[in-house]
Formats: C-alpha cells, sequence, structure tokens
C-alpha cells in the first residue's frame, strides 16, 4: 500500500505541470505542426497534405529576415542588461525603504497600454517632434536627422517596452543575496570590485538568466516596435511582421503556422545552448 | 482601404477638437432639419412602419450593423439614448427598429476570417448588415454569400443615388449592394517640403526625395496605383504586369526611397512632415488641410488613381432582412445623408448632398457663424468626386485568390521581407 502510494506521489505532484505544458505548449505546437503542413485556400480549405516542403521553402526565403530578428532580439536583451543591472543593483542594496517605491516606479509604465505607449515613443522621437525637432532648433542636430525608421529606433522601442522584464528578475536575484558573503569577500581582502565579480555578479545569475530569456524570447517575435516606431521601414521589418501578414493579410495560414513553429524551434534551441553555456542547471540545483 | 481608424495620439487630439468643432455643425445642421423635416419623417413613418407592422419577419425588431471605426456621426454629448449617433437614433425613431451599431471592421480580410465560417457551413452570421469595401464585396457575391436585395424596398436608391454610385463593376444592378460612402487612392505632399508641384506617380520615385516618401502596405493600395503608372488598367491587369510594377518599386525601395509602409498612420508622418510625400486617400487630406497641416495638397496622379467605396450588404441568413432594407433606403434619404457627410466628410452616394451642404453653409453664414460656414464650404466640393476626378480613376481589380497570393508575394518582397 505504502510502497504503492509512493510510486504515483512524484507523478501525482508533476500532474499541475505537466497538463499545464499539454495543454498550453505540446497541444498548440502540435496543432501549428499540422497546420503548417496543410496546403489549400481560404475558400476551398485547407488539407492536410504533410508538405514538409514548406520548410525549406520559407526558410530559404526569409532565413535574412529571422537572423535579423535574433540579431535585434539579442542586442535589445544585451542593452536592457546593460541599463537594468544598474538600476536593480540600486534598488536591491541602496533602495532602502523606498524600494517598493521605485519598484512601483518600474512598472509603472505598464499600466498604460504597450501599443499607447509605443506610440507616445513615435511622437517624441519625430523628425521634428520634441526631442529632435528642439534639438534641430538649437542648431545642435544637422536638420535631416532621422532617428525613427531605423534599425536603432526599433532596438531602442523594444529595449524600452522589455526593460522592466528585465529589471524584476534581477531585483528579486539581487535582493536576496546574503550580504555578509560581500562582507566576507572584503574581510578577506577582495577588492569592490573583485566581490562585485566574484560574489554578487555569480550569485545574481539566474536573475540575469531569468531577465534575458524574458526579454530575448518576446522580442524576437515583435512586431509592433518595426510597425510603428520602425514605420514598417525595410530596413527595420523582423519576422514577427511577415507571420502577422501571412495570418491576417494573405489569410497563408501554412506559411504563418511554419514561420511560427520555425521561430519556436529555433528559440528553443537558443535558450538551450544559452542555458548550458552558462550552467543555469548549476546555478538553479543550489 | 482608406480607414477611419483610431489614429495615435498627436490625431486623437487633433480628432477630439476635430469632433468638438464637427459636432457644432452637424448637431446645429440636425437640430435645423429636425423642425423642418419633422413633417416628411412623421409621413415617412406611417407607410413603412405600417408595412413593416404586416411583414411576418418583423418580430426581430433589432438590427446588427458592422462597420467600420470613425465612420457615422456621433453626438457631442456622447450618450444620448439609445445611441451615440443622431442619425441612427432618427432611423430608430421613425421606424421602431433597434440598431446595434458596431465598430466590428477594421481590415476586409480579418472580417472575412471572422464570419466566412459561418457562411461556409450555412449557419446565421448575426450581422443583418455588414460594410465591406468593393472588392471584398465582389469576393462575397463570387461565393454566394450574400442575401438578394428587394429594390423595391429602396425607392430613395432610384431617386436620389448619383450617377457614379449606382451599379460597381462587381454589382452592376445593385443586386447585392449599395455604396456607403467612398473615395479616391492618390498621392499627397507638402509643397514646401517638396519645393514643387508633383503631378505624377513618379514623382513619388525620385531620388530627390530619398527615404521621405510614403507607400501603404496594403498590397491592394499600392500596386494599383502603380499599375495605372505603367499604362495598366488594374481591372486588366495579368501576373506580368504586376511583375512589372513590382520591378518599378523595388529598385527604389532597396535604394532606400521609402521611409516606410503605412496604413492610417501615413496621416500623421505626413502632417508632422517625416513624410515629403505619400499615397494618400481623398478624404483624409480635405481633413488635413482644415485641422492638421493646410500645406499638405491631394492630387490625383496623371497616370490616374483609384476609386474605392464600402457598401452596405446583407450577409446570408440575416435575421432582419426587412430591417435592412430600410436602413439602406434611409441612407439614400438626403437629409441623414448629408447630416452624415458633414461631418465624415468621404464621398457619398447621395446626389443632393454637396448642394444641401452649401445651403447650411449659407444659412450659417446669414446666421452671422462665417467659422461653420467656412468649413461648411469648404467640406461641400469634397464630398462628392468631381468630373475630373471620375474621368482620371479607375476601379480596383477583384483578385482570385491564385492571383491575390501571387500579388501578395510580390509586394511583401516590395516591403523587404
Amino acid at each position: 500500500m505504502t510502497t504503492d502510494r509512493r510510486r504515483w506521489v512524484p507523478y501525482a505532484l508533476l500532474a499541475p505541470g505537466a497538463i499545464w505544458l499539454v495543454l498550453f505548449f505540446a497541444l498548440p505546437m502540435a496543432f501549428m505542426l499540422l497546420v503548417s503542413l496543410q496546403q489549400g485556400s481560404l475558400s476551398q480549405g485547407y488539407e492536410l497534405t504533410w508538405n514538409f516542403a514548406i520548410y525549406p521553402e520559407v526558410l530559404g526565403q526569409y532565413w535574412e529576415l529571422m537572423l535579423r530578428s535574433v540579431v535585434f532580439a539579442f542586442l535589445t536583451t544585451l542593452i536592457t542588461l546593460l541599463i537594468g543591472y544598474p538600476m536593480a543593483y540600486t534598488i536591491a542594496f541602496r533602495g532602502g525603504r523606498f524600494k517598493n517605491a521605485l519598484l512601483l516606479i518600474v512598472v509603472m509604465p505598464f499600466f498604460v497600454s504597450f501599443v499607447i505607449r509605443t506610440l507616445n515613443w513615435k511622437m517624441i522621437l519625430a523628425d521634428n517632434g520634441l526631442l529632435f525637432g528642439t534639438l534641430k532648433d538649437l542648431g545642435l542636430l544637422d536638420p535631416s536627422f532621422q532617428f525613427l525608421a531605423t534599425p536603432a529606433s526599433v532596438i531602442f522601442g523594444m529595449t524600452y517596452n522589455f526593460l522592466p522584464f528585465m529589471i524584476l528578475p534581477l531585483y528579486v536575484a539581487l535582493e536576496k543575496i546574503d550580504r555578509r558573503l560581500i562582507e566576507a569577500a572584503t574581510d578577506l581582502y577582495a577588492s569592490r570590485v573583485q566581490a562585485f565579480w566574484r560574489i554578487t555578479f555569480v550569485l545574481s545569475l539566474p536573475g540575469v538568466i531569468a531577465g534575458s530569456l524574458l526579454t530575448f524570447i518576446p522580442a524576437v517575435g515583435d512586431f509592433i516596435n518595426a510597425d510603428i516606431i520602425g514605420g514598417g521601414n525595410r530596413d527595420v521589418i523582423m519576422i514577427g511582421n511577415v507571420i502577422q501578414f501571412q495570418f491576417f493579410t494573405a489569410n497563408d495560414y501554412p506559411t504563418a503556422a511554419a514561420l511560427g513553429f520555425i521561430l519556436i524551434i529555433g528559440v528553443m534551441a537558443l535558450v538551450i545552448a544559452y542555458t548550458r553555456a552558462v550552467g543555469a542547471e548549476k546555478l538553479t540545483e543550489g | 482601404m482608406s480607414r477611419p481608424g483610431l489614429g495615435p495620439p498627436s490625431r486623437i487630439e487633433a480628432a477630439i477638437e476635430r469632433a468638438m468643432r464637427r459636432d457644432q455643425i452637424s448637431r446645429r445642421a440636425f437640430l435645423g432639419r429636425a423642425g423642418r423635416g419633422g413633417v416628411a419623417l412623421g409621413a415617412m413613418m406611417t407607410l413603412p412602419g405600417l408595412l413593416a407592422a404586416c411583414t411576418p419577419g418583423s418580430e426581430s425588431a433589432s438590427l446588427e450593423w458592422a462597420n467600420w471605426p470613425g465612420y457615422i456621426d456621433i453626438d457631442e454629448e456622447g450618450n444620448p439614448s439609445p445611441t451615440p449617433y443622431p442619425t441612427i437614433n432618427a432611423f430608430i425613431e421613425e421606424t421602431g427598429i433597434q440598431v446595434n451599431y458596431t465598430e466590428a471592421i477594421t481590415d476586409n480580410e480579418d472580417f472575412f476570417g471572422q464570419i466566412q465560417p459561418d457562411l461556409a457551413s450555412g449557419n446565421p452570421t448575426g450581422w443583418d448588415v455588414i460594410t465591406p469595401s468593393d472588392w471584398m464585396v465582389g469576393r462575397l457575391i463570387g461565393l454566394d454569400y450574400l442575401e438578394e436585395l428587394d429594390l423595391t424596398q429602396i425607392p430613395n436608391l432610384e431617386a436620389n443615388a448619383a450617377d457614379y454610385a449606382r451599379g460597381q463593376s462587381f454589382d452592376p444592378n445593385n443586386a447585392h449592394s449599395v455604396w456607403w460612402q467612398g473615395g479616391i487612392t492618390g498621392i499627397a505632399y507638402d509643397p514646401t517640403l517638396t519645393g514643387r508641384e508633383l503631378t505624377s506617380f513618379d514623382d513619388l520615385l525620385n531620388p530627390e526625395f530619398a527615404g521621405s516618401v510614403g507607400l501603404f502596405k496594403e498590397m491592394r493600395d499600392t500596386f494599383p496605383l502603380t499599375l495605372l503608372s505603367i499604362g495598366v488598367i488594374p481591372t486588366e491587369a495579368t501576373i506580368a504586369d504586376v511583375e512589372e510594377a513590382q520591378q518599378k518599386l523595388l529598385g527604389p525601395a532597396e535604394a532606400g526611397q521609402f521611409r516606410g509602409f503605412y496604413g492610417n498612420e501615413y496621416y500623421d508622418e505626413l502632417a508632422a512632415g517625416n513624410l515629403v510625400a505619400s499615397m494618400a486617400w481623398s478624404g483624409d487630406i480635405t481633413q488635413m488641410a482644415l485641422y492638421d497641416n493646410a500645406n499638405v495638397q491631394f492630387v490625383i496622379p496623371d497616370t490616374g488613381g483609384i476609386r474605392w467605396n464600402d457598401n452596405l450588404v446583407i450577409p446570408n441568413l440575416a435575421a432582419n432582412p426587412s430591417g435592412a432594407h430600410q436602413l439602406m433606403n434611409y441612407w439614400y434619404d438626403p437629409v441623414p445623408a448629408t447630416i452624415l457627410s458633414e461631418y465624415i466628410g468621404y464621398f457619398t452616394p447621395v446626389a443632393d448632398v454637396p448642394d444641401r451642404i452649401r445651403q447650411d453653409a449659407e444659412a450659417a453664414r446669414d446666421a452671422g457663424d462665417t467659422e461653420t460656414a467656412d468649413l461648411l464650404d469648404a467640406i461641400a466640393p469634397t464630398v462628392a468626386p468631381s468630373p475630373e476626378q471620375l474621368a482620371n480613376s479607375y476601379e480596383d481589380k477583384p483578385l482570385d485568390e491564385e492571383e491575390e497570393q501571387v500579388w501578395n508575394e510580390l509586394f511583401l518582397e516590395v516591403r523587404g521581407a
């Protein structure tokens, strides 16, 4: 009886997570795979023909945009990390009784819709808008200067929109570091810089990993920033824009599904490679 | 095609201001007429009202109408009963039919995707009247998704429709559709930024404007105008023609000629001067000249512009086809049609509307309200296409699915994918 129970208890405990994964990840993935292998048209209906040839086809056609999306997302992640780390560090270590207020400030922009926030940046950054218009009037900037509809502007928009996703996990990781470890390090003649890199940074790595994933993954598939801030310029559109076009405008569900499937598999591969490289298993085991 | 959709914030501010100003006019105009038209409304109420009461289907006294955002007059109080829309309230009062007006269409393809499964499997869509664009009506007729109209129930169409609004190529005898509103796709530019007058489509491709030109992100807007510029009538375009049009755009696109590919947001970019020239919708530029940037000019390129319109149609198995017919008939009454046009400024299908707007301007001037009078005088010539505009504009081609796929693929390449 007891041994029987012992045998299935772990499975029962796993069940909620497993069911969640099956319902919200495995099944949709399988469904998307099946849609991608269909052929047909909207009026005639789509039929499953196991058309695997669509994968090399869309890869050949859109690999450049996929690469661009990964590069944009990587740069976004890097910049959010560089901006977010000092912010999270300051809040965690120097925030004192203002910690909660400071965190609230970080999250505050989220009270406003994503699209509205992005549109507002577009106004601020317009060629003759609040920022550049003023600088141009003051003669500090060339009148032909343009920031919107450039790759930099899209990366800027994504950095702004995803920054809180980086800061919050970093804060959580930094906040729970035992300060006595840093004291111990300095007692043992580590310089402050050494103590930071050998103690604080290493212990905050789970936060770095979590923040990077939360930023990178949505950034790869983003299309709002390229559309609004990037104005759909040829040099800035991302794979998300193509998926959106294929799905909503061209009603080409198989192509959209194939692109989506490749994107998810590609992101999973990158994530696994990344976590391997920084040794996430070891970090999260302890 | 031109969607008076919700714009970005700069436009929202402008829209609020515009709405406030416009409401004054339309409301004033509306109240003024309510007195004058009282007798006529009362007379109209009896006959169709009685007929409706006798029709077997009339127990369904509500009417579900799907339209595009920003495509109707709105009362300044925002929430009068039963709807915020004065013209619709007048219809409800006249007929007793409760209209549920929903801004459910923001994109033809999206909306088609919503109703298509029901129509394909022979179920009601839940809508009595929908408002798709020309080519979409062609597709819906082709798929046999629309109820046939009984034109005897729409006498105002015969009596009041402007010539250009009768019978489209996709529906020559109005067997399935009647015009709602329309416009022309052409080009707009700011002469203070271009430094010269633009007259042709090829001006958009001139390297002197490199990086400051906007195109539409919808293939159906951008390709037909390009086709005209290579001397091809869009309705007669072959795949080879479209390939040629694509090549014409591809070179400049790759050289960075186009700042971006836009939907409604081209309006702000143009008004703000980020774009010096762009493809544009006629009605928008009228509004821009009045409210946002008086410099910007709309022209139909010398090679021609594209005429488009949205239409009232009844999807199969609609619950209240009799109410739908009454609604269509109502919109071909010059009184509500004029109120609508003074408010939204697109091409009206009703012949008498421009003159009536001028009369309203006159009345406002007599009453000492020169501001309103000037505004109405500016709107009046823009709510109907001029003979020159009609002569130099063409219809869009209704594409079959294969053409659509090829055109889309070709266009996606221009957009950089």
